[in-house]
Formats: structure tokens, C-alpha cells, sequence
């Protein structure tokens, strides 16, 4: 098992370097210099846009510019820095704790609606209450975050304020502390609560029907414990490797999210440095996210073999 | 309802897990919790983007550091309720021959680290902006200053002056300014960012800003700034009104608190929940709710900023007829655009120069009005071409208004006109300057100093054209003439007669079409009053009160 970490971790190598000098590459190609672009409508002073465009190695073709970068990490541990001069690892370190924030809060109001309805849809199969949940899940698919978010934060932050004067959900900024995610990790998770409830029932209906759960029913063991001990147990695999995948996912999601509620995240930032065109940041955001998405799937394939004796590696 | 074992788990564990993100979030950062009172201890809270740059003066020419730039210094001139300059740190500015100007500083002014101010200070600070090497982006501020030239010697070129010769401290209260050239104007430029002093602190011992100035300015104004703004992490900037400031101070108020948003829609709904006291950029949509639901706490006023359609006059030989680009600007119905694209957030213009500043005047642009049976006519007469392409930037909020105005063109010049996107403006220049796009493009123009020729040199003089903003190659020697003479005038007023002759040309002659100006539209919570906004789109903060 240890041998099998390792070399995954190995392998996550020259995925990281292609990943990095891909990011690099589709920034390099946007058109409209960056450094012209910083001066808005006005035009920038040519013997300044130079200097700058010297410093930032702009006038470099692509593989030079990737190689001061990758060199940089590599011999100094510098990752660059904005055109503020502000270096990267501050703004990526003073940033990634918001977003880990909210992608754990989603993460677990999606695991706990998500696992939550779908078992009790699953255990009521057919029946009104299975149909209401199967209904509300379409219509939780349907409506994009976007919108979902800006509805939420108005009902509930502006207007539930207004009307009856409790002041419950934050709708900007993390000042509040906890209470300031509930409500974006709460939109951030709502598509994937969908998906994860239909999962859940889907996976455990299967589960119930099989021959060893009627064994176990067939021995006397409460149905709590059937379904508890025996059923969930077993119809948990595909819902540890979609939560894995998703954590990747809601990483990136959170780049809409983090803008409607102004929480100070990765994603906030990302979309802010791609608009500036400022590529350290860029690469170096997409880099960690590429991290985070191999960690994770590392952690499903490992929790998969704790879960089902049977898959082992090697 | 039951409750199995497997939920309990889950439920378990989500709870756990909700504690430990609580843990991590930032409990640190509590400033501007509801529910305080009238105490003097909770900020005045005020929108704010987040700025471009560290906060040092020189380099800092967009709206957000300016603001809060603003805030911490002390110009040396401000500008009244009629739109004039008038000495805030300097004590009087005077010049015989708007040559050489002579400004002497008031006393009582101190560094908030306590060093003196001294006009020597004024010296370091333009001459380190100036100078190219330190790729400041407000260094063409001082061109007017002789010697600027010997510290912007060009790309590739080393700088050996040490300073503008234009330049100098007679003593500790006096600076004498030595322009290049007569400008009339050059009081009104000095309430600008870029004309700030800096401490000695400021500089480090390689002679230049250091970061942590650039994080926690030392300034001689009225407040302070708490503690080092870390830029990418802080997500407000914290300032104490400075004891030590001699000019008017907040009543009943001291700690002010810019909170930094993304969106400008999400900070209205900030204050639409009392979150937050004042904010003046609010977006169009937010507009109509905010008539309605703030009543008087609503404001709108004029802004200086101009909208236009450019007119690559050096590209395209079609579009130098004067009559082909009258002629579309009568078919463009700026009313319409105004307040159904825009919401009101913007007005129809009528001139060159806006409303807001000294110099406008009504219906000075007769072509402005919307005429389309005369355009059409014009347009045919003319011979405008029969397909029309109008460039705007797709990074910034223009797709409507420019698909609104090339639908003006379509149906009241019967051409085919079409909207065409742009990455940013730099884009649109880039291709204009390569002669791969000769179409019209979106312009706009924000001032940098309340001055009717603002409006005029830095867009459509003939010296623009290499070193300014005229992006259309507009090259007309009568107008630069008037200019000119406008710059040599003996007083402020005496160049607005010449600025306005100038401006006449521009209103025959259309070389960009003025479709709007901006509007400025601020609103405020229940717990602040008096808010006003200045020229500079700034909050005038010693005015603000605690409700």
C-alpha cells in the first residue's frame, strides 16, 4: 500500500510540470498586452510599458518565460509575483484557507442532505415522499448557482433581515466566521446535493435487493442494523468517489460563488488574475488545484480498499 | 422519524467538521459586527474595490487606491462648490507668468510618524515619480515640469539627471515649480494623486518606496492607517482619524473602514442589510431598487467622466468626412440609450466637456441632437460607407450601449453596422495601431484634474497622438493653436475662453462622437448623514456624520 502512495505521488510529477506549461501556454496566447491593459482607456507611457514589460520578461517567447518561472519554484522557491510586486505564495497562503473553508462546509452539507435523502428515499421507494425528493432534486439540477445564489442572498440575507429584523446569514465576507459560509456553501453544494441523493438512493435500492442483505434479514437482525451495518456500508463506494471528485470540482465552482457572496477565496482571486492576466498567480492557482484533484483521487482509491476488502492494489 | 446509525455518523461528523472550519475562518477579523450604537468606536464602513496596487501615490491611478489615498494625505488644493481650486496644504500658489510657480505650504502640517513637512519632501516625491526607472504609472503627471525629459530619456536609455532642474525647495515652506511650457492650469492639476509628498520614510535606502510603505502609508492628512495592508489577504483597510490634523475634523466619528468587494452589486445588497454605511458605485441594476428603498440616502450627480464613439480618422480615409460622422451622430439616440440601457446611471451628451466642470455648456454640440430623418440624408449626400463596424472592449459593461447605438446606425442609416468584441481596450489599440482594424471603437475618458482641458490636449492634440490618449490621430493646428493659447492665459478663466474655442472645433468637427456622460450614483445607510462626494468621486469625510 505504501509502495502504491508513493508512486502515485510520483506520477502526480509530470502531470503538475504538463499542467503548469499548458495554463502557461493558454495564458501567453490571450490577446492585448497586460502590461497596457493595467493603464485602462488610457494609454501607458511607452518608455514605461517597456521597462515593465522587461521586468515581467514579457518580451520572451513562451518557453523562456515558463522556464524563469519553473526555475524560480525550483532553485528559489518563488513563485512569482503580481504586478502589485505582491509575492504569490502570499495571496495563494492568505487565500486558499477561505476557500478550503468553504469547499469542507459544502462539502459536508452535501454529504449530510445529499446521503440524508437519498437513504430516505431509498428506504421509501415509490411512495409521495420518494417522488417529492426525486422532484426537488430536478429542480435543484436545474437552477444554475448563479442565479440560485443571488436568489438566496437576497431572500435570506437582505430581505430576512429587513422583515423580521435577525440578522442570520452574512451575505458578504467572511466576518462573521462561521456563519458567513453557511449560506455560499450551502449554494456551492446544491447541484451536488442533487446528484449525490439520486446517487444514494439509486446505489442503496440496489444494495437492499441483494442476496446477503435478505440473508441478514433472513437471520433476524433489526432492519436498523441491515440497513445501517449491511446496506449502507456497501452502497457507500460510489459515493466516496463522486465526494472525492467533487471536492476537486468545488474548488473550482467556488470561483462563481466566491464572487456572488465576496468571500476573499482562490476562486475570487482566479478570476480576478486572469482578468489582469497576471500568469504567476494564474499558474500557480490552477497548479494547486491540480494538486488538490490528485490528492483527492488518492484518498478515494486508498479509503476504497478500507471500505471493500476485496479491492487491494498491487 | 427514525434515524439510522449511518446518518447519526454523518450527522456526527458534519458537525465536527463545521467546528473545526469555524476554527479556521476569520473569527480574527471582527470589525463590523451590527448592532453598535452611536459609539465612537465602530468604523464608518465604505465600498471599495480592491486596489490595483500598493498605496504609494505616484503609482496609483484608478479610482480604489485613490480613494483611500485620499483619505490619508492632504492635497495642496481641493476644489469648492463651484468648481474651482482652492489651497488645502498649500498656503497660496501664485505664478506671474504661468511659467514659473511659486507654492508655499501652510504650517501646522505633520507627517503622522511626526517627521516635519517640508518642501523638500514635495521635491523627492515628484522626482521619484517622474523618473522612468521607477515605472511609475502617474509619471506623465509631471511632464509639464521642465526637466522631465532628462529623467524619461526613452526605452533602453539610462537616466543620469538626478531631478527635474523645474524643480526646486527654496526653503522649508517654499517650492518653485519651473514648467516647460505657459499653463494656465497647472493649480487645478495639483489636487491630484500623484501630486502628493512623501515622508524620507517613504523611500528605502536604494532610494525607492519601499514595500512597507506601499502597505501602511504615512501620510499628513486626516486619518491613519491602523496597521500594514497585506495585499490579496485584507479584505478591509482600517484608518483612525490622525490627532494632529489641523484642517476640519469628522464630529462625531474616528475610525473609517473601507471594505473591499468584487462586486458592486453584492455591496449594495451589503447595505441594503446595514452591513455597510456608504457606497458610491452603485451598478445600474441596483439603481432602480435603490430609488425606491433608500428615498434621499439615494444620490445622483453628474460625473466627469465622457463616453464617446472613436473615430479612427488616421485609418480609415471613409470616416474623414466631417458630414459621414455628423451624420452618425445625429442617427445615434443617446436619450433612449441613456435611460433604458443605462437606467439613468448615465446622461446624453451634448459637449466635450461634462457638466460637472467648469467650462460645459448646454447643447453645445448641435450634431448631438438626434435627427435621424436629417442624418440619413446627410449620411447619403456624404457618401458614409455603406458597412460600419463599431470595436468595444468586452471586459467592461459597453455590449449593450454599443449594440444599441449600431442598431441606431442600422435602422435610421439603412448600413449594416455591427457590434464587434474586443478582448480589453488595449486589444482595440493594439489592432488599431497595426492597421488591422479600422472600424469605429468605444472610448471613454475619466478626468485626472477638474479642468475644462482635460478634456481637450491629452485626446485630441496633434502632441496627444504620440504621447497622450488620441488614439484616433485627430490632428487639427488651429485647435492646437488655441490650446496652446489657452495654456498661456493669464489666469484660469482668462484659458477657459481659449479651451472653449478649442472646444467649438471639436463639436464641428466630431473627430470622436460623444454618446454619454457618466453620472455618479451613491447611496448611504441609516446610520451615516451628510455624505457628499466630491469632484474627484471622492467622500468628503470630514462632512459625514453619525446618525
Amino acid at each position: 500500500m505504501g509502495r502504491y502512495i508513493i508512486r502515485r505521488l510520483l506520477q502526480s510529477i509530470p502531470v503538475l510540470l504538463g499542467a503548469t506549461l499548458l495554463i502557461f501556454a493558454i495564458v501567453f496566447a490571450l490577446p492585448g498586452d497586460p502590461i497596457a491593459a493595467l493603464a485602462g482607456d488610457k494609454r501607458a507611457l511607452p518608455n514605461i510599458v517597456a521597462i515593465l514589460r522587461e521586468q515581467y520578461h514579457l518580451n520572451d517567447p513562451l518557453l523562456v518565460q515558463y522556464w524563469y518561472y519553473i526555475s524560480g519554484i525550483l532553485f528559489h522557491g518563488d513563485f512569482g509575483r503580481t504586478f502589485a510586486e505582491v509575492p504569490v505564495t502570499q495571496i495563494i497562503s492568505g487565500k486558499i484557507q477561505v476557500t478550503i473553508n468553504l469547499a469542507v462546509v459544502a462539502l459536508i452539507i452535501e454529504a449530510a442532505i445529499g446521503v440524508g435523502l437519498g437513504l430516505w428515499a431509498a428506504l421509501k421507494r415509490g411512495k409521495a415522499i420518494d417522488t417529492m425528493i426525486l422532484a426537488s432534486t430536478l429542480l435543484l439540477i436545474s437552477v444554475p448557482t448563479l442565479v440560485s445564489g443571488f436568489i438566496l442572498q437576497f431572500i435570506l440575507g437582505v430581505k430576512l433581515k429587513q422583515w423580521t429584523g435577525l440578522d442570520v446569514f452574512p451575505i458578504a465576507g467572511i466576518s462573521e466566521g462561521l456563519r458567513s459560509y453557511l449560506l455560499p456553501g450551502f449554494v456551492l453544494a446544491g447541484v451536488s446535493i442533487a446528484y449525490l441523493t439520486r446517487l444514494t438512493r439509486t446505489s442503496l435500492a440496489e444494495t437492499l435487493r441483494a442476496d446477503f442483505i435478505r440473508t441478514a434479514t433472513a437471520k433476524g437482525l433489526s432492519r436498523r442494523r441491515v440497513v445501517g451495518r449491511h446496506a449502507l456500508r456497501n452502497a457507500l463506494i460510489p459515493l466516496i468517489t463522486f465526494l472525492g471528485a467533487d471536492l476537486g470540482s468545488l474548488m473550482g465552482g467556488a470561483i462563481i460563488t466566491e464572487r456572488i457572496f465576496n468571500l476573499p477565496g482562490i476562486g475570487n482571486q482566479l478570476y480576478m488574475s486572469v482578468y489582469l492576466r497576471e500568469q504567476p498567480v494564474v499558474v500557480g492557482i490552477v497548479t494547486m488545484l491540480v494538486l488538490v484533484y490528485i490528492l483527492a483521487n488518492l484518498v478515494v482509491d486508498v479509503l476504497y480498499a478500507v471500505l471493500d476488502p476485496r479491492i487491494r492494489y498491487e | 422519524m427514525r434515524v439510522t446509525k449511518g446518518a447519526q455518523i454523518v450527522a456526527g461528523t458534519a458537525l465536527l467538521a463545521l467546528a473545526v472550519a469555524a476554527c479556521g475562518g476569520g473569527a480574527s477579523d471582527n470589525g463590523g459586527t451590527a448592532a453598535g450604537g452611536g459609539s465612537d468606536t465602530t468604523p464608518v464602513r465604505m465600498e471599495l474595490g480592491e486596489p490595483q496596487e500598493l498605496l504609494v501615490p505616484s503609482n496609483t491611478t484608478e479610482s480604489e487606491g485613490s480613494e483611500v489615498l485620499a483619505a490619508i494625505f492632504e492635497p495642496l488644493v481641493t476644489y469648492d462648490e463651484n468648481k474651482n481650486a482652492v489651497e488645502a496644504a498649500a498656503e497660496s500658489i501664485t505664478s506671474d507668468d504661468q511659467k514659473v510657480w511659486t507654492i508655499k505650504l501652510k504650517p501646522g502640517y505633520t507627517w503622522q510618524n511626526g517627521e516635519p513637512v517640508v518642501a523638500q519632501n514635495y521635491v523627492d516625491a515628484w522626482n521619484y515619480a517622474a523618473n522612468q526607472e521607477n515605472a511609475q504609472s502617474a509619471g506623465y503627471f509631471f511632464q509639464r515640469i521642465d526637466g522631465w525629459a532628462d529623467l524619461n530619456p526613452g526605452e533602453g536609455k539610462q537616466v543620469t539627471a538626478k531631478g527635474m532642474k523645474g524643480l526646486q525647495a527654496v526653503d522649508d515652506t517654499t517650492l518653485k515649480v519651473t514648467l516647460a511650457a505657459p499653463f494656465s492650469q497647472f493649480k487645478v492639476m495639483l489636487g491630484y494623486t500623484a501630486f502628493y509628498p512623501l515622508p524620507k520614510a517613504a523611500f528605502g535606502p536604494d532610494g525607492k518606496v519601499t514595500q512597507a510603505f506601499g502597505e501602511q502609508p504615512i501620510g499628513q492628512g486626516l486619518f491613519k492607517v491602523d496597521k500594514p495592508y497585506k495585499k490579496g489577504t485584507d479584505q478591509s483597510i482600517d484608518l483612525t482619524v490622525y490627532d494632529k490634523y489641523p484642517g476640519k475634523k469628522p464630529s462625531n466619528w474616528t475610525k473609517l473602514q473601507f471594505k473591499l468587494y468584487t462586486d458592486s452589486d453584492v455591496a449594495f445588497n451589503d447595505l441594503m442589510a446595514d452591513n455597510l454605511d456608504i457606497h458610491d458605485s452603485l451598478g445600474p441594476a441596483a439603481i432602480a431598487q435603490a430609488k425606491s428603498s433608500l428615498g434621499e440616502r439615494y444620490q445622483d450627480q453628474p460625473d466627469a467622466g465622457v463616453g464617446y464613439i472613436g473615430v479612427p480618422l488616421k485609418y480609415n480615409p471613409e470616416l474623414n468626412k466631417t458630414d459621414v460622422r455628423k451624420a452618425i451622430s445625429m442617427a445615434i439616440d443617446r436619450k433612449t440609450i441613456a435611460e433604458t440601457v443605462f437606467s439613468g446611471t448615465r446622461s446624453p451628451a451634448d459637449d466635450f466637456i461634462n457638466p460637472a466642470i467648469a467650462g460645459y455648456r448646454q447643447g453645445a454640440c448641435k450634431a448631438c441632437t438626434y435627427d435621424p430623418a436629417a442624418a440619413k440624408k446627410l449620411y447619403e449626400e456624404a457618401g458614409g460607407p455603406k458597412k460600419l463596424e463599431i470595436g468595444y472592449n468586452a471586459d467592461g459593461p459597453h455590449k449593450e450601449w454599443i449594440e444599441a447605438v449600431a442598431n441606431n446606425l442600422r435602422a435610421n442609416l439603412g448600413i449594416d453596422a455591427s457590434a464587434k468584441p474586443f478582448e480589453k481596450f488595449a486589444s482595440i489599440l493594439d489592432e488599431l495601431d497595426a492597421k488591422k482594424y479600422t472600424g469605429l471603437f468605444r472610448m471613454g475618458w475619466a478626468i485626472d484634474y477638474p479642468s475644462a482641458e482635460n478634456y481637450l490636449a491629452p485626446i485630441f492634440s496633434t502632441g496627444a497622438i504620440a504621447n497622450g490618449s488620441n488614439y484616433g490621430g485627430y490632428s487639427n493646428k488651429k485647435f492646437d493653436d488655441l490650446i496652446a493659447q489657452g495654456d498661456q492665459a493669464a489666469s484660469v478663466e482668462e484659458g477657459l475662453k481659449f479651451y472653449q474655442q478649442a472646444d467649438d472645433i471639436l463639436n464641428e468637427e466630431l473627430p470622436y462622437i460623444p454618446v454619454y456622460f457618466y453620472r455618479n450614483n451613491s447611496g448611504y445607510s441609516t446610520k451615516v448623514k451628510n455624505v457628499h462626494i466630491n469632484l474627484l468621486n471622492q467622500v468628503e469625510w470630514a462632512d459625514v456624520e453619525k446618525a
